[in-house]
């Protein structure tokens, strides 16, 4: 069922909107609540910091929440990445949020360069500009949601990139 | 009181007004009692302009058959040595992805300003292929049938730092913020890949000033672009889109080029009649000389008492109109004008299914024995092959490289 919510951000990832509640019946929900998120342009940072096995990169997307209740974003999973972490940044450096990253009930987050973000560190293999990476996403309830994302240069932020 | 900024913003909206038709007092008094209907007046405009959008997504890509937009953008790209033809592919894809969007009146991904991409204004992106990408990429077999670098020819005048390119991008929009908002977001995706060889702007009638399908008029003040296969139409599709090639190519079409220079100091000084001669048709509607309509066909054989040809021999018509069928091709020339030198003319196309069988006798002919080549003169010239259209989960050139 994994590789049919795939197909469906395939098809749908050149527009915006991607509702992902119709896939609901393949997430993995333990809320008593309906899990109305939205996930919509969603991409994954090339530069020279991903360019080679080892390195590291952010990943961005504007995230909603059509429920009555917080939903919080604790990472996610790639196949490329040895560790994944949601990110902020504070007075130009990075640092590991403490609680992940909250989506308040009928809000959204935007994850973008110079502000919060999902870390992908410790690269399996390179990310340059165009690559499709498949990322999926991970909330507190226990519910996933897959994209494939596509990777681009992007200068924007300037954030300060630092040992881990 | 009605601010500077407000008093403003109503005098745009009254002359909207008159464009429509409608009568807008010029009174302030009467200005401020009307500031409603001409504020919903003003949303129609920018809904019908702004918000235009030409479909990107489809068999053709978007860009070749239609109305002029006001303003356009042809960029030419070469590759970076490390570009090989897997890197194209996701070059291609994310090129593509940031067509549908920008078309759709979105941004691009990762758009830095995305308060700039609101709304498409008829934005069309055109991807197109140069030879010297097929050479550099080893693809020199899969050229369509017909395409290949233009001769040399006497009249051209060549500055080789406005012809050639491996990658065209050629953007047209009826609003230029959204233009180059549009063009920076695509060369930006294009550092990866390529860099930007030349880029030339030309420029047409805004939206609202002439009639949908008038033509516009080039700077030497003739209708222009008349005699045209019609929009749409089955004769276009025969004329422009390629059939019986590679699918990457099937549905697109081959693209010539020339940046053609005025010289608009000589031309000023021939009277009306001078210049109808040299053309072939009246300077006032675009009728042929002897016509009385723009569409009006022209009559050749047509001779007057002293027996000689009404239009005359040396008539640019005469030389450039088709002598066969197969002679033909769409046009879609935008205005061009270097603010800094004055230079003047044409950023002139031609689009055909096969530019050697098409476009080529007639650009022979006309460069032997045409005496509009006395005030005009090609300075940039270049080739593409036009892809087919592309949908979600393709791009230009799926299937080549």
């Amino acid at each position: 069922m994994k590789k049919l919510i795939i197909a469906t951000a395939i098809a749908f990832s050149a527009f915006s909107t991607v509702a992902l509640t119709g896939c609901a019946e393949t997430t993995h929900n333990s809320s008593e609540h309906s899990h109305e998120l939205t996930i919509e342009n969603a991409w994954v940072r090339a530069s020279e910091y991903s360019d080679h096995e080892g390195g590291m990169t952010g990943v961005f997307a504007t995230i909603s929440n059509g429920s009555d209740h917080d939903v919080i974003l604790t990472g996610g999973s790639t196949d490329i990445a040895m560790m994944v972490q949601t990110h902020e940044v504070v007075d130009g450096m990075m640092q590991e949020t403490e609680n992940g990253i909250t989506i308040p009930a009928g809000g959204s987050v935007t994850l973008e360069p110079g502000g919060l973000h999902v870390m992908l560190m410790n690269l399996k293999k390179p990310i340059v500009s165009g690559d499709k990476v498949n990322f999926t996403f991970a909330f507190d309830d226990g519910s996933e949601q897959a994209f494939e994302l596509t990777a681009k240069v992007s200068d924007g932020g300037d954030e300060e990139y630092h040992d881990h | 009181m009605i601010s500077r900024r407000k008093f403003l913003g109503t005098g745009t909206a009254a002359a909207v007004s008159g464009a429509a038709g409608l009568a807008v007092g010029a009174t302030s008094a009467s200005a401020l009692a009307n500031t409603a209907a001409e504020t919903k007046l003003a949303d129609t405009v920018a809904h019908s302009v702004g918000r235009a959008k030409v479909p990107a997504l489809g068999l053709h890509q978007a860009g070749v058959e239609l109305e002029l937009q006001s303003h356009t953008r042809f960029i030419a790209l070469d590759i970076l040595p490390e570009t090989d033809r897997r890197a194209m592919v996701r070059y291609m894809q994310l090129i593509a992805d940031d067509i549908a969007r920008l078309a759709n009146g979105e941004p691009v991904l990762a758009d830095p300003q995305p308060q700039l991409a609101q709304f498409a204004a008829r934005l069309t992106v055109t991807v197109g292929f140069g030879p010297s990408l097929f050479a550099k990429l080893g693809l020199e077999a899969s050229m369509p049938k017909g395409f290949a670098p233009l001769p040399a020819f006497d009249i051209d005048r060549l500055d080789p730092n406005l012809c050639d390119g491996d990658l065209l991008l050629q953007l047209s929009c009826d609003d230029l913020p959204m233009l180059n908002h549009a063009a920076r977001s695509l060369i930006r995706d294009s550092t990866s890949f390529a860099t930007v060889r030349w880029s030339q702007d030309g420029f047409a009638n805004a939206q609202g000033v002439v009639g949908k399908g008038v033509r516009q008029r080039n700077m030497m003040g003739q209708v222009d672009g008349t005699d045209n296969p019609e929009l749409g139409s089955e004769d276009f599709a025969n004329v422009v889109w390629m059939r019986d090639a590679q699918p990457w190519a099937n549905g697109g079409t081959q693209l010539v080029l020339r940046r053609i220079r005025m010289e608009l100091g000589t031309w000023d000084t021939l009277g009306t009649e001078q210049k109808e001669q040299i053309i072939g048709r009246k300077l006032s509607n675009g009728a042929p000389i002897g016509g009385t309509n723009e569409t009006d066909v022209p009559d050749f054989g047509a001779r007057n008492e002293a027996g000689l040809h009404v239009i005359p021999d040396f008539a640019h018509i005469r030389n450039a109109a088709a002598r066969d069928m197969k002679e033909r091709f769409f046009r879609r020339p935008f205005n061009y004008v270097d603010g800094t030198t004055g230079e003047t003319g044409l950023l002139w196309t031609a689009y055909s299914a096969n530019l050697t069988e098409q476009y080529l006798p007639v650009q022979k002919r006309l460069a032997g024995g045409d005496l509009l080549n006395k005030w005009t003169t090609p300075v940039g010239s270049a080739v593409f092959v036009i892809p087919a259209g592309f949908d979600l989960d393709s791009y230009p050139g799926r299937g080549l490289f």
